[in-house]
């Protein structure tokens, strides 16, 4: 019964077209932006662009950041992961739903929470002061640790979603076998966790990489002007210089960090199934 | 008539591959026929094609006088109950029964009359109001089964009906679905792979292997007097030697049978018909098990190997014992005669 | 284990507690923990102009592009599903490559690209824009709901006399119509949300609610944006309690 093609094409054709001329089209424009060079194609932009050792500093930046908060949340991920996967009966619903909560809560909201939290009147310079570590308020705000806290707060839902999804596939008895044969706790992560849940780690640390590098209102607010990431960079080269050719590079280096990011996880989640 | 539902020289295919070619089959009114045979023969392919749900590369199919090749699906008066009987999880058991007749614009009272009739003849009165997901496998399938009945179709077909059932359900249904085709008259065409059901329930029978026709015929028939060593190993015969110039051609070299009759294909000897304890051959006991009333053993013979069915009553034969058999010529099939 | 994941779940609510907390401040001034406890600022928030305006436009366009993306995710979902689709995969990957790029190249190249060559009103490219975000969701929470449901359920209908489409209303819409309701709860809590594909598209007048609370802050420091965030955030749980409840969306996540 649905061996007409042409019902087939009828019915996709508008999703396709619409996403190929309002977003592909569009972008790919934009991209190709970053790499012409007096009418024809050149990859100069793209070595003018890492000339600067601004751009230089803020692409590493970029990617430390990213790097630090996935490595974070795997670790803070497991852990809450796990706590949930061991509750008995309804309080794991709960669990789940205060985890997605924040996704649904409007970013700027989260955001500026951590202005007020962070700030040199803020809990956290408070605390700090009151029990004596410091005796003047840090400066944490506009930091790259501040852009690294905002955004492992918006990212580890996403983390800790995708880990129990895989931990709860884990085969029941294979943590208890692996106890039964003596092997304690740091063994059975890294040996029997860690690879049997590969592809949930892989695709919650793609989301979480991926967050992280194009993650906007997180570096633009809790980073500031002076503590650049890559997509604050190219707002701020486009509203100020409306130089769309690094907005072209840029764009194009994120897609790509993207991509390769994904690509990265998928083959850490194929390699040797056990 | 003979001829109510008529393929000709039909051919299906999927992509790249051709499922099923030229194939001549007919059905006559009334008549409950089995389509029988193994994974991938065309059986189904040949079920969905008459019922409109894939569309031909070549032939024509004929119903009642009228080419239905090109006809649309839902226009064919053909009902099918699928080997996932496909019930619709939504609505409740009077809602699927009552689908196709709301379509045809029946309503109120008489509706409800008509639903239930259908859930009566299934022995299913009482559950009219119950939810799809409450229901046993044996329940669905008898709901798959009023729901297509109600629309009084032309013709009647069932794929793989009692594969999902248990032992013993499977007992039930198949004297059900026979009580009922007879009752109420209609044509029903039933595919299996399983030749003790077709054997069962079936007034006549076609075996089919990729995508052609091996026999069509009577059940006895079928059983005894299979056309080809194919139709002879789905029945059930396990010993089938060929005939060639005049003797049996068999693992260990051509072998003389008295009385042999020459023009023959082949013969074929089910297992309860292979003598034990006495007889021109000899061979090994490799294997025995116990099947209640009587013994199956695996002989390992010059011949080849073959599987001897005797009496649980006689004295038990052992592993690796040296034992004497026949083969004889009135417990055989003859395979391939007109 | 148990301790972790508490420190963990004060960490991932913690701000939150500050911003309800904040909201609810007697003071002058964003700060925790709150000098006094007053309504005024939940009162002030309806009273600014331009957040009530914001709002609207938010709400149009949430309602809006999550209708777009239905529209058109719905029949792509059940043509991948159902039928042989050449290039099947790069389709999906076309549709759902919204995900796999940053918001904000996604703004601007709609700018760039389609405002301003050829004119198009800001409002229709952020409807646009919203619509290709939604889009994939809708057609992944779909997708999955329509490959637990057998085409042999439709093949069923249309062998007792209903029409193709027929079949399909009356067959197969009922039994997606929850996957079709979480897409819809997903859509419309992304698009209420937005702020990197609006940053370029916005314009005097033409201001997504999470623009102007930006710009807001960074004019005035008060408690009212800790309000306003405080009653978005209980609109964002009160639609998704109520979907979970009804719907178990967690299914769908």
């Amino acid at each position: 019964m649905f061996e007409k093609r042409a019902e087939a094409f009828v019915l996709i054709a508008p999703a396709a077209l619409f996403s190929l001329a309002v977003f592909v089209a569009p972008v790919l424009a934009l991209l190709s932006e970053g790499f012409h060079f007096e009418g024809h194609w050149s990859l100069q932009p793209l070595s003018a662009f890492f000339a600067s050792s601004l751009n230089q500093a803020v692409f590493w930046r970029t990617l430390k950041i990213a790097a630090l908060v996935t490595a974070a949340a795997a670790g803070l991920g497991y852990l809450a992961a796990q706590a949930i996967v061991d509750i008995k009966g309804g309080g794991k619903g709960r669990m789940v739903a205060m985890v997605v909560l924040p996704l649904m809560v409007s970013p700027v909201a989260r955001t500026y929470a951590w202005i007020v939290i962070l700030g040199r009147t803020g809990i956290v310079n408070r605390a700090l002061i009151f029990v004596g570590l410091t005796d003047e308020p840090l400066r944490i705000l506009f930091s790259e640790t501040a852009i690294f806290i905002g955004l492992l707060q918006l990212l580890l839902p996403l983390m800790i979603l995708s880990l129990i999804g895989a931990l709860e596939n884990l085969p029941r008895d294979a943590v208890a076998a692996a106890r039964v044969l003596g092997a304690n706790d740091l063994q059975i992560f890294v040996k029997i966790i860690l690879p049997l849940t590969r592809e949930g780690f892989a695709v919650g640390g793609t989301l979480v990489f991926a967050g992280s590098m194009t993650a906007y209102i997180t570096p633009a607010v809790l980073g500031g002007a002076k503590v650049l990431m890559l997509e604050t960079l190219l707002y701020q080269r486009v509203s100020i210089a409306n130089d769309l050719v690094s907005a072209g590079v840029i764009a194009s280096l994120l897609i790509v960090m993207s991509f390769a990011a994904n690509l990265v996880m998928r083959r850490i989640a194929k390699a040797r199934t056990a | 008539m003979s001829d109510y539902l008529r393929t000709e020289r039909l051919t299906l295919g999927y992509g790249d591959t051709v499922a099923v070619r030229d194939l001549d089959m007919s059905v006559a009114k009334g008549e409950f026929l089995a389509l029988l045979g193994p994974s991938g023969c065309g059986k189904t392919t040949t079920m969905r094609a008459v019922a409109g749900l894939l569309a031909p590369r070549g032939g024509k199919i004929w119903l009642d006088g009228v080419d239905i090749t090109r006809l649309a699906a839902n226009r064919r008066q053909i009902g099918l109950v699928f080997q996932s009987y496909a019930l619709f999880p939504h609505l409740s058991v009077f809602e699927n029964v009552a689908f196709g007749l709301r379509l045809k614009g029946l309503g109120g009272a008489a509706l409800d009359r008509k639903v239930a009739e259908g859930l009566t003849t299934v022995g299913l009165e009482s559950f009219a109001g119950r939810k799809i997901p409450e229901l046993s496998g044996g329940q669905q399938q008898r709901v798959a089964l009023a729901r297509s009945m109600v629309m009084q179709p032309k013709l009647l077909m069932l794929d793989e009906p009692l594969s999902n059932l248990d032992a013993r359900l499977r007992l039930e249904m198949r004297a059900q679905l026979q009580r009922v085709q007879k009752e109420t008259g209609v044509t029903m065409i039933f595919v299996t792979h399983d030749q003790g059901e077709a054997l069962a329930m079936a007034d006549r029978i076609v075996v089919m292997r990729a995508g052609q026709i091996e026999q069509v015929g009577t059940p006895e028939q079928i059983y005894n007097a299979p056309a080809s060593p194919f139709v002879a190993d789905f029945v059930g015969f396990e010993t089938i030697l060929e005939v060639e110039g005049g003797r049996l051609k068999t693992a260990g070299g051509p072998v003389s049978l008295a009385g042999l009759d020459a023009s023959v294909a082949a013969l074929a000897w089910r297992p309860d018909g292979v003598r034990l304890g006495e007889g021109p051959f000899s061979g090994v006991v490799r294997g025995v098990s116990f099947a209640g009333a009587t013994r199956q053993y695996l002989l390992e013979t010059r011949l080849g190997p073959i599987k001897v069915e005797a009496s649980a009553a006689l004295m038990p034969r052992a592993l690796g014992e040296i034992v004497a058999f026949d083969l004889p010529l009135e417990t055989a099939a003859k395979v391939g005669t007109g | 284990m148990r301790v972790a994941l508490g420190l963990v779940l004060l960490f991932l609510i913690g701000p939150f507690a500050v911003i309800v907390a904040a909201s609810l401040s007697a003071g002058e001034t964003l700060a925790f923990p709150p000098q006094g406890l007053s309504l005024r600022w939940v009162e002030k928030v309806f009273e600014v102009e331009s957040f009530r305006a914001s709002f609207v436009l938010s709400l149009t366009l949430a309602i809006g592009a999550t209708s777009a993306a239905l529209a058109l995710g719905v029949p792509a979902a059940y043509a991948l599903a159902r039928y042989k689709v050449p290039f099947a995969e790069i389709l999906r990957l076309i549709v759902a490559s919204p995900l796999l790029v940053p918001g904000i190249v996604v703004g601007l190249a709609l700018l760039r690209y389609l405002v301003v060559p050829l004119r198009f009103p800001i409002v229709l490219a952020l409807f646009l824009a919203h619509t290709a975000l939604i889009l994939p969701y809708a057609l992944r929470v779909v997708s999955a709901s329509l490959a637990n449901l057998r085409p042999e359920i439709e093949e069923a209908a249309v062998l007792l006399g209903a029409s193709r489409a027929g079949a399909f209303f009356r067959v197969v819409a009922p039994n997606i119509r929850d996957g079709v309701l979480a897409a819809m709860v997903l859509g419309f809590v992304t698009s209420f949300n937005q702020v990197p594909v609006s940053l370029f598209l916005s314009g005097p007048g033409v201001e997504t609610l999470p623009i102007d609370m930006l710009g807001y802050l960074e004019i005035t420091y008060d408690p009212s944006v800790a309000a306003l965030s405080t009653l978005l955030a209980a609109l964002s749980l009160a639609i998704v309690l109520i979907a979970e409840r009804f719907l178990g969306l967690t299914r769908y996540v």
